[in-house]
C-alpha cells in the first residue's frame, strides 16, 4: 500500500538523528579527505617509474669510446646538439645513463644545464628512431623526480611530442612515451593526494600558472592533447606483456583523482578498455585494472552509474574472492565505492551475490581487509529493509558483532557504524535480531573509546534501539545496564561535548530515569497581577471567516 | 575613549569598585563597565591597566575583566553588530602574546585564557602568525616564557581530544603540526637534557617537570583525531623518553603532602593516558613499545604507596593494564602464573585496602560515602580500577584468578580471625575482592545478575556474612556491618529466599546503628528486597511472610529518621514507602501515628526544601496512607484532610514552589474519595487555583488541571450554584492552556470536565465563545496534537448535547461551517485519534451524527453521509494514522496526551482513567448497526441506497459484519 510505504519512510525520518540522516548514512571511505595519517596505500601506483640502468635493448650500438669514460655535463651538452648522428646518440645515451643511477641522479643539474629543450627536440627526430628513445628515456627519468622537476619536462612543451611518438612505428619507442606520459599524469595525483590541503592549493596555483593549455591540471591537458584513443589502441591480443603493464599503470593515472574526476567522455572511452583488461591473467594488470575502476567508482554517483552501465560489475564482484590479496584489496574498494552510491545502485552490487564473499573477507587474516570489508557492510546496513535484511539473510550480522568485539580500533569504528545504521534503516524485526545476537555488550564496550564520532554513532545506535523496542525498552535497558553500559553513558554526560553529552542526556533521561524521578518541576515565578485570567475570546475575535 | 590617563584613572577606580564587598558599591560599576566596553579602545584601556598599573589587585581585576570581555564580545555573530572595532581586534592580537608572557603567572594565565578564546575564533585564518609567533619563543630559554607558550597552545589545541572530525579541523590541526610538532619534539629532547644537567637543582626541576607534563598533554590533544605522519616517524623519540620518565625518580620532586599529587605523579599520570590512547587507537604502530609500557607501568604500580596524591597515577596506571589485558594479541603478557599472581598481590590486593582516608569518610562523609560506593561514582578511585582489572583479567583467566583469590580470601579472613578488633580492615578488603570477583553483571533493579560461577556466594554469606549480621551489638565494626549489608544487597538475586528471609529481621536490627552509612545501607537494602519479584508477579517477600516484623520495622525505620545526619535521609524514606506499598492494609493500625509523624516532617521541610528525593518520597509515602487507610474506610478521609489541611494551607500560603505539584496531587487524591460532593473547606480554595500566578509555572498545570477536574466531578453543581461567579475565571484558564501548544491538551481535559460536570444552563452563554476559540486556535496553529483532542472534545459535546446542537451551534458561527468541520477535519484526521476511551468518545458522537442530525439528510450536507461513515468504520478497522506532519517533529510535544502526564508524577496518587460514556455503550459498532436501523426504519429505502451508491466494497463489508453482529437488517 503506498500509504503505508509513505508512514514507513515518515518513521524513519523522524528517527533521524542531529548530524545524521537517511542521505548522509553511505558513508564515502575518507568523509574527510585532509590526511593526517602517513599515506602508504597505493604506493605501488605511485612510485614512479624510472626505467632501471641495466636495460640493454641497444647497448650494443653505443659507442665503446663512450662507455666507461667520467662524462662531463658541457660535453653531453654540446655532443648532444652534434651533427653528427653516431656522436649525438652517444651524448643523448649519456644523459640518459646519468639519469637512471640509482641514487641521486644529477635530475637539477641537468635541467639547469639545459638539457630539456635539446631533449624535446631529438623527440621530433623520426629518422633516428634510437635518438628519440633514447631522448624519451631520459625525459621520463627525469619526468619520475620531484613535481618541479616534472613541471620541467611539462613547460619544455615535451608533452605533444611524446603524444605524437605513440604513433611511431617503434614499439620501444611508443613504449618509452608511455612511459613518460604515465609519469606526467601520475605526478599531478601524487601531490593531489598526500599534501595537505592547503599546501595543495598553492602548488595548485603554480601548477596553474605553469600548465600549458586550458585545462586546469596536467592529466586534462594530456587528455585534452588526445591522449586516450591512441594509448587504448595499443590493446590488442599481439601487445607484449610488460607494454600491456604500462598502458594499464598510465589508465589508472588518468583514472586517479577525483577532484574533479576526468571529463565524461574519458571515462566512457576508457571503460570499455577496462571491460576487456579485467579477464586479464596477468596480476599487475588485474590489479591496476581493478584499481583504475576503483577511482572511477570514488567520483559520485554519476561515474559509478556509467561504470555500472559498463556492465563490469558482475566480473568484478568474484575478484573478491581472487587467490591475491592484492586484487582482492583493489576488488573490496572498488565495489565498496558502489554502494555508498544509491540503493539501486547499491542493489546491483547486491544481485551479484556478493554477500556470499564476506564471510571469508570477514575472517581474513588482513586487518586492513577485515576493515574494508565491514565499511562495505555498513553501507548496505544504510541502505533499504531489503538490503539489510540481505545482509541478515547472508549470516554476517554474528560475524559483524564479532569484529565489533574483537577487530581492530578501525575495524570496530567501522562495526559501529555498520550497527548503529541498521538501527536506523532496520525494521523492529531486524533491530530485534541484533539485540538477540548480543550486539549491545561490545557496542557500549565502545563508548569508553576515545574517538567522539564512534561514541556519536554508538549513542545514536543505543537510542534507536531503544526507541525501536518500544514497550520492551527496559528490557533493553536492563542489558545496557548490565554490561556497564549505563555507567559509560552516564560519565558521557560530563563530556565536553555537547552533542555527545545532550545525547547521553536524553538517553538517560528518557530510559533510566525509572522509578525514581529526578526532575524536578520547572517553577518559573512570574509576577502576573492577582485575580484570575479572563475569559474573553471576543477582545481578539478575528473579523475574517474561518476557513481551514 | 582615548587612549590616555585621565580615562586609565577612571577605569581604574571603577575596577576597584567592582571588587566592593557592597552590593550597592559593586552593581553600578559593574554596569558602567559594562556601559562603555563597546566604545572603541575599552580592550587597550584594559590591557595597559593589566600592564602598567602599579596596584597586583587592578592588574588581576583587569585581567580578569579583559577575559571576560573576551569571551562575550569576541565572536562575531551573523547578523549583529561586531562588538569589537576592527582597530582593537587588530591591537590585541598584536600585542596579547608578548603581553601574556611577560606576565606574571596569575595574569599570564587570564591572558592565555583570552587568546585561546580569540584563538578559537580567528585562528588560524584570521590570526596566521599566532603559533610561529609562539613556536620562535621556545628559542627563548626562558622556561616561564615557554610554559605560558605550552599552556597557551594546550588551551588552544585541548578541543582537538573531543570535537567531532571534519576537514575543517583536520586542516587546521595539519597546520598546526606543520608548525608546531618539530618545535614541540625538539623542546621536549631539550626539557629532559635539562632535566638531567639540572637533576640536583630542585627550582629548576620544578618548572623543567611543569614543561614536560605540558607537553606531554600537547601530545595527547595531537595525537588524539589519529596517528600524525610526524609522530609516527618521531615515535622512537617519543616513546623512549616518555618511557624513561614513567621509570624516573628524583627524591628532590617528592613531596610531603599526602593529598595533592605534586610535578613527578601529574605527568606520569598524563604519560600512562598517552600510551593507553596509542593502545587503543594506534595498536599496529604502537606493538613494539607496548610491553615495554606494561612492564614499567606495572613496576610503577608495585612501588608507589598508598597515599592520596598517589591515586589519580595509579588509577591510570591499572586502567591501563586493565585494557590492555583484554586484548586478545596481549594475552601472553599475562598469562604466566607468576605474573599473574604477582598481579593480584602487589597491584590488586593491595589497591583494595581499606585506607584511612576511606575511613574518615566512612565516618565523617557519609555521604559522599554512599555515593562511591553504592552508586557508583567512584571511577577514579583505586579500589575502583583494581576491580576493572580483575574483571579484565577474568575474562581470559578467570579460573587462575579466582584459584589465586581463594587463597586470599582465606589468608585475609584468617588475619581477621585471629584478631578481629585489629585486623578487621582485612575482612573488609576480602569481601571486597569476592564481591568484585563474583559480580560480573549488575543493576539498579536487580543487584547482581551474572556472577562468577567459581565463588559461592551462598556459602561465604552463611560462612562469613550473616555472622556479622547477626551480632548483637549493631554498632561495633561499623564498617564490616555495611560491607555485610552491602553484601546481602547486592547478591539478592543470587541468594535463596531463605536467606534472605534470615537476613530482614537482622538488616531490620540494624536500622538502628549509630553509623550512618550502616543504617543507610540497611533501609537500603530493605527496600530493593522489598521490589524483588516473586511468583505470578507478586512480591517475593510477602506481607504474610512480613507480618511478624511489621512493627519493628516501621518503629525503626522513623526512629532512623531521628538519628543523627539522617533527617533527610532518601534512602529510609525510600524504605518507608516501599514497606508502606508492601505492607498495604497491614500497616491501617499504625496509620494514626504515622501520619502525625509524616505531617510534621513535610511542615519542616516545608520551610526549606533541599533533598528533592526526600520530598517526592515524603509525598510518596502520605499518599499511600490515603490510599490504603481510604480504601479499607472512605469515611477516613477526613481525618487525613484534618491532619494535612493546616500543612498544605501553609505551603500555599507560603508559596513553597517546589511543593505546590505535589500539593495538588496530594488534594486531588483526597478529593476523589469524596463521594460527590465536595467538602466547603476545598471550596474556599477554589478560587485562590485559578490565579494566574499558579497557571505560569508549567509544572503546576497538570496538576492543577486534575485538581480542577476532580473540583468539577465532585462539585460541578455547587460551582455553577454558589460560585457561578468563577466560571469565566475557569473558562479563562482554558483559554489561557488552549493558547500554548504545549498545553492545549490540559486546556481541553479541563473542557471535556467542564462539558461533563457542568449543569448545561451554567455554561450556555459561554458556548458559542468557547468554540470561537477553538476554530481560531485551529486556523492559526493547528497541530496534530491539537486537532486530536478537538476530536475528542466535539464529539464530546455532541454525546452530551445531541448532534442538532452541534450542527446549529457550529452553523450558527458561520454558514457552512459543519460542513466544513466534517469535511476538512472529522473525516480525513479522525483516523489519528489515539487511546481507547477516545476512540470511543468519537465513535458514538460520529454515530450519532449520521443517526440523529436532520441536516445530514437532507441539505447539502448530505454528500458528506457516506464520507463521514466511511471514516467511522476506518477509525474501527484500520490500525492508528500516527504520522505527523514534518514541521512538527521538533514542536515541544509531551509524549502521549492520554489522561496522564510526565512531570514530578506521584507514583501513588495515580488517577483512574475516567470513561465519560462508560457502560451506556457497550460496543460502538453495536450502537452504529442498531442506530442505522432505527435511521432506516424512519426514511424506508435511503440509507441502503447511500450506502450502495458510494460506500466502498471493503467497508461494506465491515459494516454488514456489524449489522449481523446486532441482529439488525436495514431496510
Amino acid at each position: 500500500m503506498a500509504e503505508n510505504a509513505g508512514l514507513e519512510n515518515h518513521r524513519i525520518k523522524s528517527f533521524k538523528n542531529k548530524g545524521r540522516d537517511v542521505e548522509t548514512m553511505r558513508r564515502h571511505r575518507n568523509e574527510v579527505t585532509v590526511e593526517l595519517r602517513k599515506s602508504k596505500r597505493d604506493e605501488h601506483l605511485l612510485k614512479k617509474r624510472n626505467v632501471p640502468q641495466e636495460e640493454s635493448l641497444e647497448d650494443s650500438d653505443v659507442d665503446s669510446d663512450f662507455k666507461g669514460q667520467n662524462v662531463t655535463l658541457d660535453a653531453i651538452l654540446q655532443n648532444a646538439t652534434s651533427d653528427n648522428a653516431v656522436i649525438q646518440l652517444s651524448a643523448v645515451q649519456a644523459a640518459r645513463k646519468l639519469l637512471s643511477s640509482d641514487r641521486n641522479p644529477p635530475i637539477d643539474d641537468l635541467i639547469k644545464s639545459g638539457i630539456l629543450p635539446i631533449l624535446v627536440k631529438c623527440l621530433e627526430r623520426d629518422d633516428n628512431p634510437s635518438l628519440q628513445f633514447e631522448a624519451a628515456w631520459a625525459l621520463t627519468n627525469i619526468a619520475s623526480g620531484t613535481s618541479a622537476q616534472t613541471q620541467a619536462v611539462v613547460k619544455s612543451n615535451a608533452v605533444p611530442l611524446f603524444l605524437r611518438l605513440l604513433h611511431s612505428p617503434h614499439q620501444n619507442v611508443c613504449e618509452q612515451a608511455v612511459w613518460a606520459l604515465g609519469n606526467i599524469i601520475g605526478r599531478w595525483c601524487f601531490f593531489r593526494s598526500a599534501v595537505c590541503v592547503c599546501v595543495c592549493v598553492c602548488v595548485y596555483i603554480i601548477l596553474t600558472s605553469a600548465c600549458p593549455g586550458d585545462g586546469p591540471q596536467c592529466r586534462d591537458y594530456v587528455i585534452s592533447l588526445g591522449v586516450v584513443k591512441p594509448l587504448l589502441s595499443f590493446i590488442n591480443p599481439s601487445i607484449p606483456i610488460t607494454f600491456l603493464r604500462n598502458v594499464t599503470w598510465v589508465i589508472v593515472n588518468l583514472c586517479r583523482n577525483k577532484d574533479p574526476p576526468p571529463p565524461m567522455e574519458t571515462v566512457q572511452e576508457i571503460l570499455p578498455a577496462l571491460c576487456v583488461l579485467i579477464y586479464h591473467t596477468d596480476i599487475n594488470i588485474l590489479v591496476d585494472t581493478v584499481w583504475a575502476l576503483s577511482y572511477l567508482t570514488d567520483g559520485g554517483n554519476e561515474q559509478i552509474q556509467m561504470v555500472i552501465d559498463s556492465g563490469v560489475v558482475p566480473f568484478l564482484v568474484p575478484l573478491l574472492s581472487h587467490q591475491e590479496v592484492k586484487v582482492q584489496t583493489a576488488a573490496l574498494r572498488a565495489v565498496g565505492n558502489i554502494v555508498t552510491g544509491t540503493d539501486e545502485q547499491t542493489q546491483v552490487v547486491l544481485n551479484c551475490d556478493v554477500l556470499s564473499h564476506f564471510p571469508n573477507l570477514l575472517t581474513h587474516p588482513k586487518e586492513k581487509i577485515n576493515k574494508e570489508a565491514v565499511w562495505f557492510l555498513s553501507n548496505i546496513t544504510a541502505g533499504n529493509q531489503q538490503q539489510v535484511q540481505a545482509v541478515i539473510d547472508a549470516g554476517l550480522i554474528p560475524m559483524i558483532i564479532h569484529q565489533l568485539a574483537k577487530g581492530d580500533f578501525g575495524t570496530q569504528k567501522e562495526a559501529a557504524w555498520a550497527i548503529s545504521n541498521l538501527t536506523i534503516s532496520g525494521r523492529k524485526d531486524q533491530v530485534e535480531f541484533l539485540v538477540e545476537q548480543n550486539v549491545i555488550p561490545p557496542f557500549c564496550n565502545l563508548l569508553s573509546v576515545k574517538d567522539s564520532q564512534v561514541v556519536q554513532v554508538v549513542l545514536d545506535g543505543l537510542k534507536n534501539i531503544l526507541i525501536m523496542a518500544g514497550d520492551e525498552a527496559s528490557t533493553i535497558a536492563e542489558i545496557i545496564e548490565e554490561c556497564g553500559g549505563l555507567e559509560k553513558i552516564e560519565n558521557l554526560q560530563q563530556h565536553e561535548n555537547e552533542d555527545i553529552y545532550k545525547l547521553a542526556f536524553e538517553i538517560i533521561d528518557q530510559y533510566f530515569s525509572g522509578d525514581d524521578i529526578d526532575e524536578d518541576p520547572s517553577l518559573i515565578p512570574d509576577t502576573t497581577q492577582g485575580g484570575t485570567f479572563n475569559f474573553d475570546p471576543a477582545s481578539n475575535m478575528q473579523t475574517k471567516e474561518f476557513n481551514f | 575613549m582615548e587612549l590616555n590617563d585621565a580615562n586609565l584613572q577612571s577605569l581604574t577606580e571603577f575596577l576597584r569598585k567592582t571588587l566592593d564587598p557592597d552590593p550597592t558599591v559593586r552593581r553600578p560599576a559593574e554596569k558602567f563597565l559594562e556601559s562603555v566596553e563597546g566604545n572603541l579602545n575599552y580592550p587597550l584601556l584594559l590591557l595597559t591597566m593589566l600592564e602598567k598599573s602599579q596596584d597586583t589587585v587592578i592588574r588581576v581585576c583587569a585581567a580578569v575583566t579583559f577575559k571576560n570581555y573576551i569571551k562575550r564580545n569576541w565572536r562575531i555573530v551573523e547578523d549583529e553588530p561586531n562588538k569589537v572595532s576592527d582597530q582593537d581586534r587588530t591591537a590585541i592580537k598584536a600585542n596579547i602574546v608578548n603581553l601574556m608572557l611577560s606576565s606574571p603567572e596569575q595574569i599570564q594565565k587570564q591572558l592565555s585564557d583570552a587568546i585561546s578564546i580569540i584563538g578559537r575564533e580567528d585562528f588560524p585564518q584570521k590570526w596566521p602568525d599566532l603559533l610561529t609567533e609562539m613556536v620562535t619563543r621556545f628559542r627563548s630559554g626562558d622556561f616561564h616564557i615557554i610554559n605560558g607558550v605550552l599552556r597557551t597552545a594546550h588551551s588552544l589545541f585541548k578541543r582537538y581530544r573531543h570535537e567531532f572530525k571534519s576537514n575543517e579541523l583536520w586542516s587546521e590541526i595539519k597546520l598546526v603540526l606543520d608548525t608546531f610538532a618539530l618545535p614541540l619534539t625538539e623542546l621536549f629532547k631539550a626539557t629532559i637534557e635539562l632535566c638531567q644537567t639540572h637533576a640536583a637543582d630542585v627550582n629548576a626541576l620544578k618548572v623543567l617537570f611543569s614543561s614536560l607534563t605540558l607537553i606531554s598533554k600537547l601530545f595527547y590533544s595531537l595525537n588524539f583525531q589519529d596517528l600524525p605522519e610526524f609522530f609516527e616517524d618521531n615515535m622512537e623519540t617519543w616513546m623512549t623518553n616518555f618511557h624513561g620518565l614513567l621509570t624516573l625518580d628524583n627524591k628532590l620532586l617528592q613531596t610531603n603532602d599526602e593529598e595533592e599529587a605534586g610535578l613527578l605523579e601529574l605527568l606520569k599520570s598524563q604519560i600512562c593516558d598517552n600510551a593507553a590512547l596509542y593502545a587503543q587507537k594506534y595498536d599496529e604502530e604502537f606493538q613494539p613499545y607496548l610491553p615495554r609500557f606494561v612492564t614499567a607501568i606495572w613496576n610503577l604500580l608495585v612501588s608507589t604507596g598508598q597515599e592520596v596524591k598517589y591515586d589519580l597515577l595509579v588509577s591510570n596506571a591499572i586502567q591501563f593494564l586493565a585494557s590492555v589485558c583484554e586484548r586478545p594479541h596481549y594475552k601472553h603478557l599475562f598469562e604466566d602464573q607468576n605474573t599473574l599472581t604477582s598481579i593480584c598481590e602487589k597491584v590488586i590486593v593491595p589497591n583494595m585496602e581499606f585506607r584511612s582516608a576511606d575511613e574518615e569518610a566512612f565516618e565523617d562523609n557519609s555521604e559522599e560515602y554512599i555515593r562511591r560506593d553504592l552508586e557508583g561514582s567512584d571511577i577514579d578511585t583505586r579500589r575502583r580500577a583494581a576491580c576493572d582489572l580483575v574483571r579484565g583479567l577474568c575474562k581470559f583467566f578467570e579460573g587462575p584468578v579466582t584459584a589465586i583469590f581463594s587463597g586470599y580470601v582465606s589468608s585475609m579472613l584468617g588475619e581477621y580471625a585471629k584478631n578481629p578488633g585489629e585486623n578487621w580492615k582485612h575482612k573488609d578488603a576480602a569481601i571486597y575482592l569476592v564481591t568484585s570477583l563474583a559480580s560480573k553483571a549488575q543493576t539498579q533493579k536487580h543487584g547482581i545478575t551474572q556472577a562468577n560461577e567459581l565463588v559461592n556466594l551462598n556459602e561465604f554469606f552463611v560462612n562469613h556474612i550473616l555472622s556479622d549480621l547477626k551480632s548483637p551489638n549493631v554498632n561495633e565494626f561499623p564498617v564490616l556491618k555495611a560491607d555485610a549489608i552491602k553484601y546481602v544487597m547486592i547478591f539478592r538475586s543470587q541468594l535463596p529466599k531463605e536467606q534472605l528471609l534470615q537476613a530482614v529481621p537482622l538488616l531490620i536490627s540494624h536500622l538502628q546503628a549509630e553509623s550512618t552509612v550502616e543504617h543507610t545501607y540497611s533501609a537500603h537494602a530493605l527496600e530493593r528486597l522489598f521490589t524483588m519479584r516473586g511468583p505470578n508477579n507478586t512480591t517475593l517477600i510477602t506481607p504474610a511472610e512480613m507480618a511478624p516484623f511489621t512493627e519493628q520495622l516501621l518503629n525503626n525505620l522513623f526512629k532512623a529518621l531521628a538519628l543523627p545526619g539522617s533527617a533527610e535521609n532518601e534512602y529510609i524514606m525510600k524504605a518507608i514507602m516501599r514497606s508502606f506499598s508492601l505492607l498495604q492494609e497491614s500497616i491501617v493500625p499504625y496509620i494514626p501515628t504515622l501520619i502525625g509523624q509524616l505531617t510534621h516532617k513535610l511542615l519542616l521541610v516545608s520551610k526549606n526544601p533541599s533533598k528533592p528525593h526526600f520530598n517526592h518520597y515524603l509525598f510518596e509515602s502520605l499518599c499511600l496512607s490515603v490510599r490504603i487507610t481510604c480504601k479499607a474506610n472512605p469515611t477516613t478521609v477526613s481525618s487525613f484532610e484534618e491532619a494535612l489541611f493546616p500543612v498544605i494551607t501553609e505551603i500555599l500560603q507560603n508559596d513553597v514552589q517546589e511543593f505546590l505539584p505535589y500539593v495538588f496531587q496530594v488534594m486531588s487524591l483526597l478529593l476523589e474519595i469524596h463521594s460527590n460532593s465536595i467538602p466547603s473547606s476545598y471550596m474556599a480554595l477554589f478560587p485562590h487555583l485559578l490565579q494566574p500566578v499558579l497557571w505560569e509555572r508549567t509544572g503546576n498545570i497538570p496538576p492543577l488541571v486534575r485538581l480542577l477536574q476532580a473540583y468539577l466531578e465532585k462539585g460541578g453543581a455547587s460551582i455553577a450554584g454558589s460560585a457561578a461567579d468563577k466560571i469565566p475565571g475557569l473558562l479563562g484558564v482554558f483559554q489561557k492552556l488552549i493558547a500554548s501548544k504545549a498545553n492545549d491538551h490540559q486546556g481541553f481535559y479541563l473542557l471535556n470536565s467542564i462539558i461533563e460536570h457542568m449543569p448545561p444552563e451554567s455554561i450556555i452563554q459561554y458556548r458559542k465563545q468557547i468554540f470561537i476559540l477553538l476554530f481560531q486556535r485551529l486556523q492559526s496553529s493547528k497541530t496534530t496534537k491539537f486537532i486530536k483532542s478537538f476530536l475528542v472534545f466535539i464529539n464530546l459535546y455532541c454525546v452530551k448535547y445531541g448532534a442538532i446542537a452541534l450542527q446549529e451551534i457550529f452553523d450558527s458561527i458561520q454558514p457552512k461551517m459543519f460542513g466544513m468541520v466534517l469535511e476538512k477535519i472529522i473525516i480525513p484526521e479522525v483516523q489519528k485519534v489515539s487511546g481507547p476511551v477516545e476512540k470511543k468518545i468519537c465513535a458514538v458522537g460520529i454515530t450519532k451524527v449520521l443517526t440523529e442530525c436532520p441536516s445530514m439528510m437532507d441539505t447539502e450536507y448530505t454528500k458528506l453521509w457516506t464520507p463521514l461513515l466511511q471514516a467511522l468504520i476506518g477509525l474501527f478497522e484500520l490500525p492508528e494514522d500516527d504520522s505527523i506532519p514534518d514541521d512538527e517533529h521538533f514542536v515541544d510535544i509531551e509524549d502521549a496526551p492520554g489522561y496522564q502526564t510526565a512531570f514530578s508524577q506521584l507514583a501513588f496518587a495515580g488517577k483512574k482513567e475516567h470513561d465519560p460514556i462508560g457502560d451506556s455503550v457497550g460496543n460502538p459498532k453495536i450502537l452504529l448497526a442498531q442506530s442505522l436501523y432505527k435511521l432506516s426504519t424512519a426514511c424506508p429505502g435511503r440509507v441502503p441506497s447511500m450506502l450502495s451508491t458510494s460506500l466502498n466494497a471493503e467497508a461494506l463489508q465491515f459494516l454488514q459484519g456489524y449489522l449481523q453482529a446486532a441482529t439488525v437488517q436495514l431496510v
